[in-house]
């Protein structure tokens, strides 16, 4: 398997690496605004799409960015659709941790990860990106989330419309909010801590980059809604793309994903209600004939943004997911995700967030609680505050997480012992 | 009778037309009366993150460096739409509230996707900090 992507880097991944360092050379010597390709497509600062001007927290004009099919651009050509990012940290766990490959039991000085990102707009209507990630603890290279949309703007009735359709590989990560599973808060964690738990929803990660879905969505003054259906992808293309090989096969058609909300955008604050679900038949094992497991993820969401004059922004968000699982034998069992997360930030600089989450479900061994609190600086990535010039291309951000646990795989003794404090930084250009 | 006398009196009407264009003026002068300093937060979240008022710099939409008492549509290298680039207007108070309060119906066709500033008062101060852009 190591040889087939071996195999693979010579041909098209040196390609690419030559690409990006002749587009960073080329960036290099641009004029243009010290941001990731997103930025220089808009001319917009970081902070104009993102909460605390860093991604992926997006503000309405991310929303509406995103919706529009990544197409937005400030008019001008020649953009290079092309941005990287590193992320390094350091983990301190209050106990040793049973090391997975590559890392020690404790204290962790990585590079987690490093990535190339495609992204950009390529018609008026066609937009996307789609990210090539190295990752720094087992030394693998793979494709990880690509979303390419086709979409629409038409004025209807006097009200905004969009329709669209996102072709991506993550279900729920099309879409546009920050609360469902595929993109809600804490946007980095540590690769040598715990997280949220070794048990998640379906819906929560369970096939992400193995799959690849089409999702058709619209806005119609405010209300939003998706609908789509995701299909493995081959274990020889898995493999390719250097994910491995799972044998689970999600066929499309025998899977919906869908969502539903409303949302209002009142300029100085902004908030959304909605509703979702994946049910999904999965096959366990592609080879063997079988019966599969059925899976029916639904949940419900809600984020608010205080955004004002932008010195002060305060949000809150949060998610509820309840998943109902019947396996190949019958057996049924059962499992919930709440999530709840606030943040302020200060002249979209200066951050504090906190966040409780809790995993709980019928096998009391998959139950994980606690609550972690994040202070990040973010010195870039607003009109005047620019990097220096060595760096006019970046954007950063420098955190420290605490994770505290009340209790840990269905169990409250020990599980203090997981609690994390973990440092990072995150660069993008 | 005495009353109707007067009216028809050749100066009162000069004075009419002369009252009721100060209070034309009047108004036109409030809807600039606004202020800037409040005008720049209305500005900051309605109107910031698509215009910089940085010269020079454009963003979705163009940078609003000296447009106050500028033609539409004059920033060299930005992709106007066509309804702007024809519309034939010179950004002072009085088509910046008028195209402020509902710019797709004050220019059919523009490209700026904004519904308008209903609040009187808001459109007053924005348009106030507008008209500071640029001045030395």
């Amino acid at each position: 398997m190591s040889h087939t992507r071996f195999s693979l880097w010579r041909p098209w991944q040196r390609t690419l690496a030559g690409f990006a360092v002749g587009a960073a050379l080329a960036i290099g010597v641009s004029p243009v605004q010290a941001l990731p390709s997103f930025a220089r497509q808009t001319g917009m600062e970081c902070a104009s799409c993102h909460v605390g001007g860093f991604g992926p927290q997006l503000t309405p004009a991310g929303t509406l960015f995103k919706m529009g099919g990544y197409t937005d651009s400030d008019g001008k050509d020649g953009k290079i659709p092309l941005s990287a990012m590193v992320i390094g940290s350091y983990t301190h766990t209050r106990e040793d941790q049973d090391p997975e490959p590559g890392l020690k039991a404790n204290n962790n000085l990585k590079m987690n990860e490093a990535a190339l990102f495609f992204a950009g707009r390529v018609t008026d209507s066609i937009g996307g990106f789609a990210e090539l990630n190295y990752d720094g603890i087992e030394h693998k290279t793979a494709v990880d989330r690509v979303d390419f949309r086709y979409a629409r703007a038409l004025r209807l009735d006097g009200r905004d419309a969009t329709f669209g359709i996102s072709v991506n590989n993550t279900p729920s990560s099309s879409d546009p909010f920050n609360t469902l599973p595929a993109s809600i808060f804490p946007y980095t964690d540590s690769p040598a801590a715990v997280g949220t738990g070794e048990s998640a929803t379906l819906i929560n990660g369970g096939l992400e980059h193995r799959v690849l879905g089409a999702v058709a969505y619209a806005n119609y003054g405010g209300l939003y809604g998706e609908l789509g259906s995701y299909g493995s992808l081959s274990p020889s293309l898995q493999s390719k793309i250097g994910q491995g090989r799972d044998y689970q096969r999600l066929s499309m058609g025998s899977n919906a994903y869908w969502r539903l909300a409303w949302m209002q955008d009142l300029k100085t604050q902004a908030f959304h209600v909605g509703v979702f679900g994946w049910s999904a038949d999965v096959q366990p094992d592609r080879t063997v004939a079988s019966p599969k497991d059925r899976y029916h993820d639904v949940g419900v969401d809600a984020g608010y943004q205080l955004l004002g004059n932008r010195e002060h922004m305060l949000t809150l968000n949060g998610s509820y997911v309840r998943e109902h699982r019947t396996d190949i034998e019958g057996a049924k069992s059962s499992l919930r995700e709440t999530r709840l997360n606030a943040s302020y930030y200060y002249q979209q600089t200066w951050g504090a967030s906190i966040g409780r989450f809790a995993t709980t479900g019928s096998d009391p061994a998959a139950a994980t609680r606690g609550q972690m609190l994040q202070l990040d600086w973010t010195p870039w990535g607003k009109e005047n505050a620019n990097p220096p010039a060595f760096l006019s291309l970046a954007n950063l951000r420098l955190g420290l997480q605490y994770w505290n646990y009340n209790e840990f795989g269905g169990l409250s003794s020990g599980a203090k012992d997981h609690n994390t404090t973990y440092l990072f930084s995150w660069l993008s250009f | 009778m005495r009353r109707a006398r007067i009216m028809n009196q050749s100066f009162i009407r000069p004075l009419l037309c002369g009252a009721v264009l100060a209070v034309w003026t009047a108004n036109a002068n409030a809807q600039i009366s606004g202020d800037a300093s409040d005008g720049e937060d209305v500005f900051t979240a309605n109107c910031g993150e698509c215009h910089s008022v940085r010269e020079g710099k454009d963003k979705r939409g163009p940078s609003l460096y000296g447009m106050y008492g500028a033609k539409a549509a004059q920033r060299p290298g930005f992709k106007y739409s066509d309804a702007l680039l024809t519309s034939g207007l010179v950004w002072d108070a009085e088509t910046l509230a008028r195209y402020l309060t509902d710019p797709r119906g004050a220019v059919p066709g523009s490209k700026m996707k904004f519904d308008g500033l209903a609040d009187a008062q808001e459109r007053a101060d924005v348009i106030a900090y507008m008209a500071t852009l640029g001045l030395p």
